[in-house]
Parts: C-alpha cells; sequence; structure tokens
C-alpha cells in the first residue's frame, strides 16, 4: 500500500497561533479530507477554526487546493497531489 | 420655501431625518422611521418634487420601501418593494443601495442577493434587471460576511456601472440591458489569483458628474503582507480609473491603510477625492484615531484630515454608505459611524463637529440641498 502524497496547508497569520506561528504545515493526506483530518488530530484549535463541529468547513472560510476552490473541485473529498498546496483564506466582506 | 440641508440616515433601528438651513446651521434631527427595522438604502431624488425614499428590510417580515414626499416630516410604504420572480429560487435578503434612473420616476435598486431591480412609477412596482441579476457570473458570486450585495450604482447616459461584494465591477454600456465584468486591474485578496476576472470584494465605486470616464474605487484591502499562494497584493484597496472602468490602478500609496468601506468625489472637482482609512483586521481607525484623508490630485498625494475628530480611544467602523458630500460651494463631509454618531466635516472636511451622538448604529448617510 502506498503512503499518501506530501502536502502542505499554508495557514493565514489569523490563526497561526493554533499551530505554534507555522505558515505551512506538511503532512501526507490523499484528499482535502484527510488533510483536515490531520490538522484536527495535531492542531485542534487550527481545525475548529476552519470547521464547526458537524465537520463542514465553516460558512465563512474558503479552501483553495493551489489555485482552485475546492467548492469547483470535489469539496473535501478533492484528492491530492504530491506537492499541492491547501490555501485557507477567509471569505470577506462587510461593511 | 428656502433651500434646506437635507441628511437621510439609516440605521439599525430606523430612519432619521436631519435638516437644516441651506448654510448648515442647526440640525433638526426627525425619526426614527420604521421604527426598529434596518435601513440601509436611502435616496434623495430631487427630480421634480423631492422624494426621499429608505428601505426597511425586516429580517422576520420581509422588505418594504419607504417614501416621503414632505422632505421627511412622514414616510408612507410605496405599493410593493422589488421580489424575485416566484420560480427564480432567491429570496430577497436586503435592499443595498436606490438610485435615480433614467426617466423622470425611474428608480434603480441593488438588493442582496446581488441583483438589480428597476421601477419607473417612483417605487410602486419592480421589474428584475436581468443583465446583471442573470448574469452567467451571478450564481458564482459569494456572500462574505455583510452577504452577497450589490450595493454601487453609477449611471452615466447609456453606462452603468455596478458594484457588487464579491462579485466585483460590472459595466453595462448599452443602456442595462447587457453587463461585463470589468476589473482589470482590481485585485481580490482572498483568493489565489490575485487578479481573477470577477469576484473582487468592491467596497464602494464612486463618480463625477462631469467627468464620467473618471471613477475611484474602495476595494478590499489589507493585503499588502499576504504571504500565501499568490503573494503580497499591496494596494488594491483603493483605486482608480480614466477610461469609464475598463481598467483600474492604485491610488493608495501615502495612506496609512488601503482598507477602507466608503470613498466620496468633491461635487466641484473630479480630482478630489476622500477615503476613510481603517484597519483590515479590526475594522476600526489606524491607531484608534479616525481621520479622512483627502487628495486632491486624483490620488496621487494625500492629506490627513482630524481637527474636531477624537484623537483617542474610538473603535468604530465607517460603512460602505455611511460617508457622503454635499453640494454647496464649500462642500461638507458627513460621515456616521458604527457606533451611532453623525459627524459633519465643513470646509471640505478641514473642520469636523458630532452632529448627533447617540443615534443606532449607522449604515447610511445621504445628504442634498433640496
Amino acid at each position: 500500500m502506498s503512503a499518501a502524497p506530501l502536502v502542505q496547508i499554508h495557514v493565514p497569520s489569523m490563526l497561526r497561533d493554533a499551530c505554534g506561528g507555522q505558515s505551512r504545515l506538511p503532512l501526507e493526506a490523499s484528499t482535502v479530507r484527510a488533510a483536515l483530518a490531520s490538522i484536527e488530530d495535531r492542531f485542534p484549535a487550527l481545525y475548529r477554526s476552519v470547521c464547526h463541529e458537524t465537520g463542514a468547513v465553516r460558512r465563512h472560510v474558503n479552501l483553495f487546493v493551489n489555485m482552485d476552490h475546492i467548492r469547483d473541485l470535489q469539496g473535501i473529498d478533492t484528492p491530492l497531489r504530491v506537492g499541492d498546496v491547501i490555501a485557507i483564506l477567509p471569505a470577506v466582506s462587510g461593511g | 420655501m428656502p433651500e434646506r440641508m437635507i441628511v437621510t440616515i439609516g440605521t439599525r433601528k430606523g430612519l432619521f431625518v436631519a435638516d437644516a438651513p441651506k448654510s448648515r446651521g442647526k440640525f433638526t434631527l426627525r425619526g426614527p422611521f420604521g421604527s426598529g427595522v434596518a435601513v440601509y438604502a436611502t435616496l434623495i431624488d430631487t427630480r421634480g418634487t423631492p422624494r426621499i425614499y429608505g428601505s426597511s428590510c425586516n429580517a422576520f417580515f420581509g422588505m418594504k420601501l419607504l417614501y416621503s414626499t414632505d422632505l421627511g416630516k412622514s414616510f408612507k410604504e410605496t405599493k410593493s418593494a422589488p421580489a424575485f420572480p416566484k420560480d427564480d429560487g432567491r429570496a430577497l435578503a436586503n435592499i443595498w443601495s436606490l438610485e435615480a434612473g433614467a426617466g423622470k420616476k425611474d428608480l434603480l435598486c441593488g438588493v442582496e442577493p446581488a441583483s438589480v431591480f428597476r421601477s419607473e412609477d417612483g417605487g410602486d412596482s419592480w421589474e428584475m434587471v436581468p443583465g446583471i441579476s442573470n448574469h452567467e457570473h451571478s450564481r458564482k458570486w459569494e456572500p462574505g460576511a455583510g452577504g452577497l450585495c450589490l450595493h454601487t450604482i453609477l449611471r452615466y447616459g447609456n453606462r452603468l456601472h455596478i458594484g457588487i461584494s464579491t462579485g466585483g465591477h460590472y459595466l453595462s454600456e448599452d443602456g442595462g440591458k447587457t453587463f461585463k465584468a470589468s476589473n482589470t486591474g482590481v485585485g481580490a485578496g482572498f483568493a489565489p489569483d490575485p487578479y481573477p476576472e470577477f469576484g473582487q470584494c468592491v467596497h464602494k465605486i464612486v463618480g463625477h458628474k462631469d467627468a464620467p470616464g473618471r471613477l475611484y474605487m474602495q476595494n478590499h484591502g489589507g493585503w499588502a503582507n499576504w504571504d500565501g499562494p499568490g503573494g503580497p497584493r499591496p494596494g488594491i484597496g483603493v483605486l482608480r480609473s480614466d477610461d469609464h472602468g475598463h481598467t483600474w490602478r492604485s491610488i493608495a500609496n501615502g495612506l496609512p491603510s488601503d482598507f477602507g468601506f466608503p470613498i466620496a468625489v468633491h461635487p466641484h472637482d473630479a480630482d478630489t477625492v476622500y477615503v476613510l482609512p481603517l484597519e483590515p483586521q479590526t475594522r476600526t481607525c489606524p491607531g484608534a484615531t479616525p481621520a479622512v484623508w483627502r487628495s486632491e490630485n486624483g490620488g496621487e498625494s494625500w492629506k490627513r484630515l482630524a481637527r474636531g475628530l477624537p484623537k483617542k480611544e474610538s473603535f468604530f467602523t465607517v460603512q460602505r454608505d455611511a460617508m457622503d458630500i454635499d453640494e454647496l460651494k464649500s462642500p461638507a463631509l458627513y460621515f456616521g459611524t458604527t457606533t451611532g454618531q453623525l459627524w459633519i466635516g465643513r470646509d471640505g472636511g478641514e473642520d469636523w463637529k458630532c452632529l448627533f451622538d447617540s443615534l443606532p448604529p449607522i449604515h447610511n448617510v445621504k445628504v442634498a440641498v433640496v
């Protein structure tokens, strides 16, 4: 059985307190769901900032795999390849 | 009847109207009208017999449009408010902008979810404008914290400029029949692609009646230090166009922050523009000391205007439609805060004074001489 691909999660500055100040988290995951499970295990406070208690991504958080929103791929079941970067970005508006 | 200065103040708890002699002496406050219901859009329609309009969007019991024919002494409901067709699938959540249309009784209304409605009878009946409301991009626009709001409608002859958060700037050059995304040079901070075709979080767009090719935009800035995919995006928050919104360039250099919501242009000088910079994370004034910043050369340089404003401990936000400028020879600026203060900046913002200090949180401020 082959190992899951090595990918990275880019953490925005406002969430870095939840993962020891790191901006990039390397991890092995074959899907976005698996990557989220990994951060739930390693950095539960970061996970809670990205997903709410049902496991769904928070309404005002967007996840991108490289340049593409996971909404335009396969959601949190989007498969990952070696070197992919998952970027966590706030969905912003207001006023 | 002598001319009066009329200020409409849309708040979280209803619509207020302040009026004063044209000299801007003592302002008298009336209201709230539509008491208890949030007002995000107002219009002082000075065509013909003056009318004041105000949205009244009740999260529980739906949308209304109020109007006054006696300069804000009393308000009635229009016969109907904008509503999506039954088979559309969308439901109107808020009214974000009201503008005069081409005909004498025409009105244009921008709503959430982002769409435009048109009335030809002063607001008694409404029809959706499909060119923008059903645009091929419309199902890809995303709501942010403020909802998916269509907050800006600017009309210059056959050109219509639309601002959507988060959708970007759309331009029609055929009177509103068709629209194209027109965001060349408008950055986005919340996606890996710094310059997408559409999807920018535009906060407000203003123009000048005597220089319709010139536009200014307050976009969602604050991304100069972004270190993720796509890299930093300095200066994307305050922009200028000189070609009817086809292309845009940054004019943020010299400001303490390129984040903010409102933007206003001098009524008699298209080169004079005003912004109110905010911290991008807190959306409050940098250093807790509010100031309006003015450029008199189209954004090449900026001057801080703060005389009379608090010098410390001010943590309010000024929302996208909560700043306006009157049309007197030496105009005054007006802005309302989320802490319920209405400020006036006479002499083009040189000298500030608080007119009312305990209103509900303010969403909208419009001013006109009537």
